[in-house]
């Protein structure tokens, strides 16, 4: 007997189904809960339309003070008393902040989600916001970030979003703020957006075993104290592209390693062309087996990893590629990252490369959504971006049978080779030289 | 409102378990759920950084970046793109103790995961390269240096080990090992490394989620039957500690660092062990979520310390005194050794100050949320299976940690306290040097 020297064939396909889902108002409010029969833990989010967009220029990080102000006491109760009741159910208070959402999340065995909730719904609806609580927090989120931005990336992030969208736009200034624009945040900034964004109903997402829930006393608990409606949708955003190639320079001396980010604008997430766009992001760098990953990890040997994608919000989009490499070998990297770029937009995609990324991404929907809190994120994906209960079962049969023609034209059409970024964060002293002889594009110094 | 009590669990794993042993010694084990159409397959191989000799520091993890870089009868690269093509994902690592080997991917494909797995168990030295040796060497010292090197405080694991166990222990040294011995690494010691260790007599294969237990074992026999077992497989190095340390030790780095950092550490009890759960819910009251005594002290009360970088926890090691963490980093204007002593005194604490029920009860939620969180996925419940299967001979016993977490008392906590004392602590800090950033 010796191994089995034959690739299998796959058994018989489950069908594919993605969990119930129930939208109800209740208690003035909506909710959207997927159920999850026999599931021991149960997720509850309160999905609210007050994201990073909704910052006032200068003070971007105010949305992110607020998240962690939050727990900083409530009219009932002050911070102490308050971890304690939530940690002593389990749950922790999970906040994020994105461009187009304010999102404060619970995770616990399904039948502590109702005492939960109402601790969730306390902190985000009646916080204390004492001044100087406040601005102790930002003072820590200003060396927070401080920290961060000693790491690599934060900077080269900052460069490619002021390149691309401004920097005196807020879509050109990083999400989460800066340092300067941090320490710049005041008390009345962060209650004036609380007032603004946080008292409105919003939407709880619920996911979990809804025969062991009961909605409406899980909306009483999370719609008590809020007024007002939904604020108007805006339209999404222009795609420009600049004219030529540019190297963004950010110096980092004594660095071991390259930082790149390469990047253009691109279309927003509702785009009726997300499928094919997103396939060709994965052929070109999504997949381990993607084009970037084999030539600049497994052929050349010059990065752990390097990924492409397309990062799309309700109003804009942008494709970006990441990795680090190797200080030596920086530019090499650089030509090779675009070579593969350029190839995906001339050329298109095999069938071969396709068959992998469509299977991978609707495998994916199964995979990567075993758990309450992946269920209800991608419930608030649905909400966010108006996208219909059968979504899902949609998008896979879509991801499946997407051709290679399809994706050869988005990659056509999206992919701007010549029009891109290039943000070098690394040893400016040690790569200029070869980064300018290179001309892949005007090296410039970016002021971070 | 009051905290309730978590309800205290009878057992903390509900799914049914099948094991078996092949006649070659490889034992599967199979856990059914039919709820979601996937399935998680899991190999734990009992060799990690602790049976690499002097010299040979990191190669047990760049043997685990070679087995996916092609087998027998499995092309080079095509090993991830199989289980991609199949909607599947994977990934690998390696620690001290072992080497994972893991893929979820839709139920229909298990036969695929089991062809690969078996055959890069059976047949990985035919295809390995000097090619393929050079490149992957480059990938891991990439590796290292993003993790480790080219990261703020990003070694302080490094820098650790050698603190808490003494040269010539298997936890001496790190698993990513030094670039030295890695560029010295030969393809015949890689050969020789899987032929010594990856034997399906030194393997546990679990498999999770919507399959049929007896099915599982046919194709298990069927794929992995043929794979001949090693006789006198080389334990790793005894790692045998007589007690905690006798004497404190202690670093101090200067670098690029943005702010002052502590790390205090202490050899506590191997995992698995009852001393070894009274240190996790230890350093959960200690220094897990806002209600832990570091943070309402040193984050809330005291403002010495940034809250968003204070906390404590164990490294789940089984082959020896588990090391326990306890870190902080110091706000601006405050320096290293008020935050030193103030973490001290927490630390200390935990010895002069009983454990409250409140406490106690918040850690125990915590730790029961974080148990159901783990065993959420079935690639969680199949890692999960493994380990206990390696470390512990039978991976039923995975149902009884949460409930021994919940049984932890007061007395034990105040029990494992006394060991966390000055004459065997390492402290490594971290200064910002002259003209580093701020």
């Amino acid at each position: 007997m010796s191994l089995v020297p034959t690739r299998p064939e796959p058994g018989q396909a489950r069908p594919y189904s993605f969990p119930e889902i129930r939208r109800v108002r209740l208690a003035g409010g909506q909710i959207v809960a997927a159920h999850l029969p026999g599931q021991l833990l149960a997720s509850a989010t309160l999905l609210l339309d007050g994201g990073a967009a909704r910052e006032t220029i200068g003070r971007e990080g105010t949305a992110g003070v607020l998240a962690k102000s939050l727990e900083e006491g409530t009219s009932a109760r002050d911070s102490a008393a308050y971890a304690l009741a939530l940690e002593g159910l389990g749950a922790e208070l999970t906040t994020s902040v994105d461009w187009d959402s304010f999102r404060v999340g619970v995770s616990v065995p399904v039948g502590l989600l109702p005492g939960a909730v109402t601790l969730m719904a306390e902190a985000a609806r009646t916080p204390r916001l004492d001044p100087a609580d406040v601005a102790r927090v930002r003072d820590d989120e200003a060396t927070a970030l401080r920290m961060d931005w000693a790491q690599p990336g934060p900077r080269a992030d900052a460069a490619l979003r002021a390149d691309l969208f401004g920097a005196g736009e807020r879509y050109g200034r990083p999400l989460n703020g800066d340092p300067v624009s941090m320490a710049a945040v005041t008390v009345e900034d962060v209650a004036a957006f609380h007032d603004a964004w946080l008292k409105r109903p919003g939407v709880l997402l619920v996911a979990g075993d809804l025969d062991k829930l009961d909605l409406q006393e899980l909306a009483a608990a999370a719609f008590a104290n809020t007024s007002g409606s939904a604020p108007a949708a805006e339209g999404p955003l222009d795609v420009p592209v600049a004219a030529a190639r540019r190297v963004l320079l950010v110096d980092r001396p004594g660095s071991v390693q390259s930082t790149l980010r390469l990047g253009h604008r691109a279309p927003e997430r509702a785009h009726p062309g997300y499928v094919p766009i997103s396939l060709a992001a994965t052929v070109l760098g999504g997949a381990f087996t993607s084009r970037l990953n084999h030539l600049i990890r497994e052929v050349k040997g010059y990065t752990y990893g390097i990924r492409a994608d397309f990062a799309m919000a309700r109003r804009f989009g942008r494709f970006g590629v990441s990795s680090s490499v190797q200080t030596a070998v920086t530019t090499p990297a650089l030509v090779d990252t675009v070579g593969e770029i350029t190839r995906t937009q001339l050329d298109g995609v095999t069938e071969e490369e396709l068959a992998v990324a469509r299977t991978w991404r609707a495998g994916s929907l199964s995979v990567d959504m075993q758990t309450p809190s992946s269920i209800a994120g991608a419930l608030a994906t649905l909400v966010i971006h108006g996208l219909p209960d059968d979504y899902y079962p949609t998008l896979r049969t879509k991801l499946l049978e997407t051709t290679a023609e399809e994706v050869s034209a988005a990659a056509a059409t999206h992919l701007h080779p010549g029009g891109l970024t290039l943000v070098v964060e690394g040893d400016a002293a040690v790569i200029r030289d070869e980064l300018v002889a290179s001309k892949i594009g005007e090296v410039v110094d970016a002021e971070v | 409102m009051t905290a309730q009590p978590a309800p205290v669990a009878e057992t903390g794993y509900p799914w049914p378990i099948e094991t078996t042993r092949l006649d070659n010694g490889l034992r599967v084990v199979v856990s059914e759920d039919h709820t979601a159409p996937v399935v998680g397959v899991n190999l734990w191989y009992d060799v990690g950084s602790r049976h690499e000799p002097a010299g040979q520091t990191g190669f047990a993890h760049l043997f685990e970046h070679l087995m996916f870089e092609g087998s027998q009868h499995v092309a080079k690269t095509e090993h991830m793109r199989y289980v991609q093509g199949a909607g599947g994902s994977l990934n690998a690592t390696t620690n001290p103790d072992r080497t994972n080997y893991f893929e979820t991917l839709p139920a229909e494909h298990l036969e695929l995961a089991l062809w690969l797995e078996a055959d890069r168990m059976g047949g990985l030295v035919p295809a390995l390269t000097q090619e393929t040796l050079d490149n992957q060497r480059e990938v891991v010292k990439n590796e290292r240096r993003q993790r480790y090197d080219n990261v703020p405080y990003g070694d302080a694991w490094l820098r650790l080990l050698p603190l808490l166990y003494p040269a010539g222990h298997p936890y001496h040294h790190a698993t990513i090992g030094s670039m030295e011995d890695l560029n010295a690494a030969g393809l015949d010691t890689f050969k020789a490394f899987h032929a010594r260790y990856y034997a399906p007599n030194n393997a546990v294969l679990t498999v999770v989620g919507d399959v049929v237990a007896g099915e599982v074992v046919a194709l298990a026999e069927k794929y992995f039957g043929s794979i001949e077992p090693v006789a006198d497989i080389p334990p790793a190095p005894a790692g045998h500690l007589g007690g905690p340390a006798t004497s404190p030790a202690s670093e101090v780095v200067y670098g690029n660092v943005p702010a002052p950092r502590v790390y205090l550490s202490h050899r506590t009890h191997p995992f698995g062990t009852a001393g070894y759960d009274a240190i996790t819910v230890l350093a959960t009251v200690l220094g897990s979520g806002r209600g832990s005594r570091l943070y309402q002290r040193l984050a809330d009360g005291a403002r010495i310390a940034q809250p968003d970088f204070i906390g404590s926890y164990g490294v789940d090691l089984a082959h020896a005194a588990a090391p326990l963490i306890i870190t902080a980093t110091a706000k601006d204007g405050v320096d290293i050794a008020t935050l030193t002593t103030g973490v001290a005194e927490v630390v200390a604490s935990m010895r002069s100050e009983p454990v409250t029920e409140a406490e106690l009860g918040r850690a125990k939620a915590l730790l029961t949320t974080s148990w159901w969180r783990q065993v959420s996925t079935v690639a969680g419940r199949a890692d999960t299976l493994s380990r206990y299967a390696t470390q512990f001979g039978d991976p039923a016993s995975a149902a009884y940690r949460l409930p021994q977490w919940q049984a932890v008392t007061a007395g034990d906590i105040a029990e494992a306290a006394r060991t966390l004392n000055a004459e065997s602590r390492v402290t490594l800090t971290y200064l910002p040097s002259e003209g580093g950033t701020e």
